[in-house]
């Protein structure tokens, strides 16, 4: 990208260069990953730290305190109305909803990048069967099932935190098998057969190291669905029980209160999770674009 | 053509078997019992057996999983454990709600997003497409639950344009219908921006313009045309998604379509209920998938269904 100052005379201007549109899409893939990083660390380091922070508790409140607008002495984004700290509780609400989403997505993309990669390197009957299973998938109600699923077998993190890896591994297992299959005739995996490699190796030091970011891109990007799958099952109900605070859990409860004019109890929790999935999406997106173009360099 | 779809109704009444049969195994193999929902409080054991035997839930499970197969081929799905009417109505009667709604919210975002979309891949890499970018990535960001909730505060609370709940004209389907489209009209549009900058990159449109092809014509006879199969299999996708019932929208705005009642009916383990509102909505959503299927030669006249790859 650097221009070579020592270059002969051109038409062509650094001021043009600035202005192509390679350049722009840099810029703007950029700005993203900068807007993205910061929406999502406004949120994530707050969370990550509650409890190292002088909080009230989430789940015990003061009755004297209850109902207080945000700004409050000592409660920043104001109480419930049984007098709990917002703030304490969308940060703890938060750890909750992160620590499911990230375990989610690594059980999804564990399960998707292997499954991809064997499905697209051996072929044959192991294909098959993972492609129906992905259709099969396709097929379900998505929303539907996760709820039956948590209704019938408990609200605990660990089924929530199941459900949604399961219904997330299509997305990293089908990008997976279709990116395998164009690097499988490449020379390198040739190479690294005609040496005797088993397939395993071959899959798993040669194949899967160059469609790694690719890949972990769009397994990133799955955090932003689990965290509003996640959401929106706690909104249902079918979330994390009360009197643990969840994001979801918590707009639900705050609904027949917005209509009497406490409006925080609603406004709040929903700008947080905006904030991080938009910050997640924006983030992801930027890289999406930087991977796609560095792959596109470099054939 | 009439063999691929035979092929494809044979391939979707096995997907809705397949499907029914998941759900009625979850459903059997959960703990706790549907019967202690619909007793007198404090039951005692011989109420619970009662109960038990008349909904047939005193059966082992494959007998029970026979009665009911054989019981579907007559087209009988049980009788609602709430309602004590036959499942089959209680979901059929809702169902013109969903559909309503669902119909309304992919033809206003088809309207909207097909014209982002394309104006975003025409003004590729300037400002104000960095700025529609933004703006449709955090449409897809936004619980919607939330969307819907705010908008009915704000509408239907505090302005009262409109209705807050139900079903009682044709006013109340706005603000469904605006909080579904918040969403889909984000990722409809980002799948179109996509299609469109492959093809208006594409050789056929240079040599195209080089020869004085308009910039209208280019765009939508040369490129649009090229990008409506990938586009028009979303727009079906989601709308066959919809029919599964927009559960939350439907809970937001307490309407009376089969995402309520599904939710309603897992509360209250009505057990033949939720398997009639599996069996219709999945057979309803893989047939406009095959619907959508059929129209890609219509738009293509290169894509010959049942041959070749297929």
């Amino acid at each position: 990208m650097a221009l070579d100052q020592t270059a002969p005379p051109t038409a062509v201007t650094p001021r043009l260069l600035r202005r192509s549109a390679a350049a722009r899409r840099a810029r703007h893939s950029t700005i993203k990953i900068w807007l993205g990083a910061i929406c999502a660390s406004i949120i994530i380091i707050p969370v990550a730290l509650a409890r190292v922070l002088p909080l009230p508790d989430p789940v015990r409140g003061v009755l004297r305190d209850s109902s207080l607008p945000p700004l409050s002495d000592g409660h920043l984004l104001g109480t419930d109305p049984n007098g709990r700290d917002l703030l304490s509780r969308i940060l703890f609400g938060g750890q909750t909803s992160l620590v499911i989403g990230l375990l989610a997505i690594v059980i999804s993309g564990l399960v998707g990048i292997v499954l991809g990669a064997v499905a697209g390197y051996y072929g044959g009957w192991v294909d098959t069967l993972v492609s129906r299973a992905l259709e099969a998938q396709m097929s379900l109600p998505l929303l539907l099932m996760l709820l039956l699923v948590v209704a019938l077998f408990g609200p605990s993190i660990a089924v929530i935190t199941l459900v949604i890896a399961v219904a997330q591994w299509p997305e990293p297992a089908r990008l997976t098998r279709a990116l395998v299959l164009v690097e499988r005739e490449k020379p390198y995996v040739a190479a690294a057969q005609v040496l005797g490699l088993r397939r395993p190796t071959v899959i798993g030091r040669h194949i899967i190291p160059n469609i790694l970011p690719q890949v972990l891109v769009v397994v990133f990007l799955l955090l932003a669905q689990a965290v509003l799958l996640e959401s929106a099952l706690s909104f249902l109900g079918a979330g994390v029980q009360r009197p643990y605070p969840t994001w979801g859990g918590i707009i639900s409860d705050g609904r027949e209160l917005f209509v009497t004019g406490k409006w925080w109890l609603v406004t709040i929790p929903g700008i947080a999770i905006a904030l991080l999935v938009i910050g997640v999406n924006l983030l992801g997106d930027g890289l999406r674009d930087r991977t796609r173009r560095a792959k596109a360099g470099d054939s | 053509m009439r063999r691929y779809v035979l092929k494809r109704v044979v391939q979707t009444i096995l997907t809705a078997w397949f499907t029914v049969t998941v759900v009625f195994v979850l459903l059997r193999l959960a703990p706790g019992d549907p019967a202690v929902s619909y007793a007198p409080p404090n039951p005692s054991s011989e109420q619970l057996e009662a109960i038990r035997r008349e909904f047939g839930l005193d059966q082992p499970l494959l007998s029970q999983y026979w009665t009911f197969l054989t019981h579907l081929l007559h087209g009988d799905v049980g009788q609602s454990f709430q309602f004590r009417q036959s499942a089959l109505t209680v979901v059929l009667e809702r169902l013109p709600y969903t559909i309503t709604l669902a119909v309304a919210a992919i033809v206003i975002t088809a309207v909207l997003a097909i014209p982002l979309g394309v104006w975003m891949a025409r003004r590729a890499n300037t400002a104000g497409e960095l700025g529609a970018n933004i703006a449709t990535i955090a449409g897809q960001s936004m619980p919607d639950f939330w969307i819907g909730f705010v908008l009915l505060i704000v509408f239907a609370v505090n302005l009262q344009w409109f209705p807050s709940s139900g079903f009682t004209s044709i006013s109340s389907l706005v603000l469904p219908t605006l909080t579904i489209v918040v969403l889909q009209v984000a990722l409809i549009s980002r799948l179109v921006r996509r299609e469109m900058s492959v093809n208006l990159n594409a050789s056929y449109v240079t040599i195209a313009r080089s020869r004085g092809v308009s910039e209208r014509r280019l765009t939508w006879r040369y490129a649009f045309s090229n990008s409506a199969i990938p586009v028009v299999t979303a727009l079906g996708t989601r709308f066959a998604a919809m029919l599964n019932g927009v559960v939350i929208v439907e809970v937001v705005f307490r309407w009376p379509g089969v995402g309520q009642l599904v939710v309603d009916a897992l509360e209250r383990r009505d057990l033949p209920v939720i398997q009639a509102t599996v069996l219709v909505t999945v057979l309803l959503a893989l047939f406009v998938q095959l619907a959508v299927d059929l129209i890609y030669p219509l738009l293509d006249p290169r894509v010959r269904l049942g041959e070749g790859a297929r």
